[in-house]
């Protein structure tokens, strides 16, 4: 057995699912929709510790940590109201988005609650206007059948957007609140997930099922996963926001690495430490040996170093490609609002530090050879000291921590925060809660969308081609394709192929198809359904769509000189081009049908 | 409760709430804590807290079985400790309970409030409250403010009364926010010669959200406690941002908003004063009576609650307003300037109520007239409703109160004199700063 299958039978892994309906707001009547223009007024709030059960420590902690924090929340006009500002009372739960997750966990096979009870999860990052994401479970003891067998999904939940966040302004947090209260399902499978692969299966399975209803919202953000990763001897971590269903394998993949290297990296140390790892923390301001150093880095600030004993050459230990410990290390230093910090493992000629800088610094600190050091060079004293802290407080771990991370582009991740602990939940008492009546579940049975299984032989049916019909059902164009189909009666192969193939060719020869719209695709094909041009034209026609506009379809058929030829014209042509068929079709490919030229 | 059927059932599992139970229902198996029956949920659902922290209604009938897990402990709710000081150096200022959203508490487990009150729990809101006075804390009632009566307002003036002899800094009043400035208004009419600051508080948004209006409410209410005023005041958020308060005269005040933090505005006069709740400071915003430890307060509390308050409106009956006979004093909420059914051109569907009005008058029942367009003040010179008003004897011409406010003066006035005329000198009178002669130019949403 290889060491990389061995280590994936000993991986840990589950999938977070989170999905906007295609419905109004959960609480309230504003449409779910996230604006381009310019907001309205910005209201500016604190959030204050909530009087709890749990004692004065914790009250003091939140106190802390929520001391001082200003959030501005940008209004939006047409998509947002008093509910979304906390300044009015939620409205009874929207029952079509509750239909639309009755539906999902009718697929998923959960068994459904008999009355929904609508909890406040306690949220103190601003996202949420009232300091608590709105949620409930609707289904719980779900499955999903996959190649590997099956996959528990424990709870199917209903839940609100929180506020999309824009940025921080003069040290305040600033959210948009068009994005607050677009109702979402939540889905969470068990950790029975095998391996990367199989996350991915699972992940594009979710998918499918949930735009199989047509009920979802599509696009950008519409649709996150998170994914929680731990091996043996790591622990449990949640990459969040991982946008792309092709990245979710390597995310899985990259994450149990790093978690299967910082073991090894903890038993190195534990070994150098002969049992527990354990220093005191030893900063030096070391400005005074940079004066007039080549470094642009260091030059002219003030620098501190941390002495990291015992730990050099584990700093440079690469975890994954473009990830080392050092990297660990400098995320949580990015808690203090540093870029990161430099440490002895790195090439430090690469900054321009010399060597007998370096040499300087250890003298300072009086490390030996076994010892590395962390660099920071800020304006701040405070700020510089704080983030060796942090490095500090993470060198100085012996267990794999448990954190919240994100997802980057190279499906590794960052550290975000420590992973937060047993979410507090406690009823929400101006919602009442909703009974799941024989003759609600009855209902949303008749308007059961079909399984994926059931309706790929559907669209294998209608297409006729098999592999157009998996990538209809895998990508994002199912609803756009049946829209197109039911409104317009052109031929659904050529439909399909055209969003399956056409658009994905002549996106990679640079023409910029995201600018025709939904609207804009169901006009080209009723005009191709009333025979204004062949399929061969479809192309032709497209680009010049993603060019034009606001050229309507018609125009640019006539302006292209793609106009379809028939009957008595292309007779005619056929006697002129004295029936050679070959002939006739290079000269008229792009407007002629070939199945018409009967010779 | 549970439907008794259900409340048997768990009788014979030996099962109770608190516990940690399994049931196997029609929907499926759950595990979870067992809590009491949801407030507006079904008599045979039970609800469980599942070990996500997530409650769920489990349907329970025929053929469900539950069995016990684990032994729960019994919920019950932790009593506070009440009439604690927080010590300190700083000056003192006395916090009144008076019931109301701001004094309310929720347990998490079944999500159930309850009133609250103890320095411990107006700390753990707002710990900065013990770094600008020394808090004395007393809980007079836990009471929604829909259920205050004017047997309230009494006890709250002699309270206050005891306080302000203790010579405290100022007082504040924790009040549910829905009639604050019914007793803001009375307060104002029975405190007189008051030294120091009374300023009542509420919250808008409760207090188990983080996001509650609670904590700058009370902290500006407990500065405007210690500054330089003396009298009855509202302090309450200037607009939709946590950033300042505004404290409303007493009894120029009202809640023109259901739910929005800034649901107080002062009516026909500016607001006396804007604090700023993270620089901590107090701004006068016109001449306010200013405080005075040598005063010596007066609790002047007599009070005849046998009131009507009557909003008119189209179609009114004549018929109707006769049976108000049965009280002592009425005061009508009029249109406009003050205008009630005359019906002058004698329409064939409109009636008078004048008539009717004039018999109450008549049997020596004072008619006070209030503007129900809230802002303004009524002129019964102007159109023929208002000078037949003014001649069958209603009283408040030129008057630029609230009806609320006029509501509770009129009680108060009834309970110092009987005779109409008497009523009437009183009424008209500028008691607490009810009625003004002058009707200020108010920038429209000043502070904002």
């Amino acid at each position: 057995m290889s060491e990389s299958v061995e280590s994936e039978l000993k991986l840990k892994c589950g999938i977070e699912v989170h999905q906007r309906l295609d419905s109004h707001k959960l609480f309230c009547n504003c449409p779910s929709e996230t604006k381009l223009g310019k907001h309205g007024i910005e209201i500016v709030r604190m959030l204050h510790p909530v009087a709890s059960e749990l004692g004065e420590t914790d009250a003091a902690a939140q106190f802390e940590a929520l001391k001082g924090k200003k959030f501005v929340y940008q209004v939006f006009d047409d998509a947002s109201c008093l509910v979304e500002a906390d300044c009015e009372p939620p409205q009874p739960l929207n029952a079509d988005a509750l239909e639309i997750v009755l539906m999902i966990c009718k697929l998923l096979e959960c068994d459904v609650v008999s009355e929904v009870q609508v909890m406040r999860k306690m949220v103190i990052d601003g996202s949420n206007t009232a300091g608590f994401q709105r949620t409930a479970v609707v289904g719980v003891n779900g499955k999903m059948q996959t190649s590997l067998g099956v996959v528990g999904i424990p709870t199917v939940c209903i839940e609100e957007e929180s506020a999309g966040i824009v940025g921080e302004q003069d040290g305040r947090i600033v959210y948009r609140l068009d994005r607050l209260g677009i109702p979402l399902v939540e889905i969470a499978t068990s950790p029975d997930i095998k391996n990367p692969e199989h996350a991915r299966e699972v992940a594009e399975k979710l998918g499918a099922l949930l735009r199989a209803t047509g009920k979802v919202q599509r696009g950008i953000g519409t649709i996150r996963q998170d994914l929680n990763v731990s091996v043996e001897g790591g622990a449990r971590v949640e990459v969040k926001g991982v946008q792309d269903l092709k990245g979710v394998s390597d995310v899985v993949r990259k994450e149990a690495e790093r978690q299967r290297k910082l073991v090894e990296v903890l038993v190195e140390l534990k070994k150098r430490f002969g049992g527990k790892i354990n220093f005191e923390a030893r900063v030096v301001d070391v400005s005074g040996l940079f004066e007039g150093t080549a470094s642009k880095l260091l030059a002219g600030k003030r620098v501190f170093a941390l002495a990291l004993p015992r730990f050099a050459g584990l700093l440079g230990r690469e975890l994954h490609e473009g990830r080392r410990f050092g990297t660990e290390l400098s995320d949580y230093a990015k808690g203090a609002g540093v870029k990161g910090v430099i440490h002895s493992d790195e090439k430090l000629e690469a900054y321009k530090i010399s060597e007998s800088e370096v040499g300087k610094v250890r003298e300072a600190l009086s490390l030996k050879d076994e010892d590395a050091f962390a660099l920071v060079s800020v304006e701040d004293e405070a700020v510089a000291r704080k983030a060796l802290a942090l490095v500090f407080l993470r060198a100085k771990m012996n267990v794999v921590p448990e954190e919240t991370r994100k997802a980057l582009v190279d499906f590794g991740s960052a550290y975000m925060r420590p992973l937060p602990g047993k979410a507090r939940l406690y009823p929400e008492t101006d919602v009442h809660p909703i009974r799941i009546t024989k003759e609600m579940l009855e209902n949303v049975g008749r308007k059961m969308p079909k399984t994926p299984e059931e309706k790929k032989l559907e669209l294998v049916a209608l297409v006729k081609n098999e592999e157009l019909a998996s990538k209809l059902l895998r990508g994002r164009n199912l609803q756009l394709f049946e829209r197109i189909v039911a409104g317009t009666k052109a031929d659904a192969l050529a439909v399909a192929a055209t969003l399956e193939e056409t658009l994905v060719n002549l996106k990679r020869e640079k023409v910029e198809v995201e600018k025709i719209s939904e609207e804009r695709m169901v006009e080209l094909f009723v005009e191709f359904a009333k025979g204004l041009f062949v399929k061969a034209a479809i192309p032709e026609v497209l680009k010049e769509m993603a060019g034009e506009e606001g050229k309507s379809v018609e125009k640019i058929v006539e302006d292209k000189n793609l106009k379809r030829i028939s009957g008595d014209e292309l007779k005619k042509i056929i006697e002129e081009e004295v029936k050679d068929f070959k002939r006739i079709m290079v000269k008229y490919r792009l407007r002629v049908d070939a199945s018409e030229v009967k010779i | 409760m549970y439907s008794k059927e259900v409340m048997r059932a768990l009788e014979n599992a030996d099962v109770r709430e608190g516990d940690k139970v399994c049931v196997r229902a029609s929907g499926g198996e759950y595990e979870g804590l067992l809590l009491p029956r949801a407030e507006l949920g079904g008599e045979n659902c039970l609800v469980l807290k599942l070990d996500s922290g997530y409650n769920v209604g489990v349907e329970f009938s025929a053929g469900s079985e539950v069995e016990l897990v684990e032994r729960g402990k019994p919920l019950v709710f932790q009593s506070s400790d009440f009439n604690v000081s927080v010590v300190g150096g700083k000056p003192r200022v006395s916090i009144l309970g008076c019931g109301g959203t701001i004094a309310s508490r929720i347990e998490y487990k079944t999500g159930a409030v309850f009133p609250a009150f103890s320095p411990g729990d107006l700390l753990s809101f707002a710990p900065e409250l013990k770094d600008i006075a020394s808090i004395d804390c007393r809980k007079l009632f836990s009471l929604l403010s829909e259920d205050m009566t004017p047997k309230h307002w009494q006890v709250i003036a002699r309270e206050v009364a005891v306080e302000v002899k203790k010579g405290v800094e100022g007082i504040v009043l924790m009040h549910g926010t829905d009639t604050m400035s019914y007793t803001s208004a009375a307060l104002s009419f029975m405190l007189q010669n008051l030294p120091v600051p009374v300023v009542l508080v509420g919250s808008q948004r409760s207090s188990d959200r983080g996001s509650s209006d609670n904590a700058v409410n009370l902290v500006c209410a407990v500065l405007a406690a210690q500054s330089n005023f003396a009298g009855v005041g509202v302090c309450m958020h200037v607009n939709m941002n946590d950033d300042y308060c505004f404290l409303h005269e007493g009894t120029r005040v009202r809640k023109l908003h259901t739910s929005r933090r800034d649901a107080f505005k002062s009516v026909n006069v500016s607001p006396l004063a804007k604090i700023d709740y993270s620089g901590r400071k107090v701004e006068f915003l016109r001449d306010a009576v200013k405080r005075d430890e040598r005063r010596r307060v007066e609790v002047d509390d007599k009070m005849n609650e046998n009131v009507f308050l009557l909003y008119t409106y189209p179609g009114v009956k004549p018929e109707f307003v006769e049976k108000l006979d049965c009280f002592d004093g009425v005061v009508v909420a009029g249109t406009g300037l003050g205008h009630v059914p005359t019906n002058p051109f004698d329409d064939e569907f409109a009636q008078s109520i004048v008539p009717s009005l004039k018999g109450l008058v008549e049997k020596g029942i004072p008619v006070v007239i209030a503007p129900q367009t809230i802002y303004g003040r009524i002129d019964l010179n102007v159109y023929t409703a208002g000078r037949m008003l003014k001649e069958i004897g209603v009283i408040g011409d030129g008057c630029d109160w609230l009806p609320e406010t006029a509501l509770v003066k009129l009680m108060w006035a009834l309970g110092h004199v009987k005779k109409v005329e008497k009523v009437r000198e009183l009424m008209v009178k500028n008691v607490a700063g009810e009625v003004s002669e002058r009707s200020p130019v108010i920038e429209e949403e000043r502070g904002e």
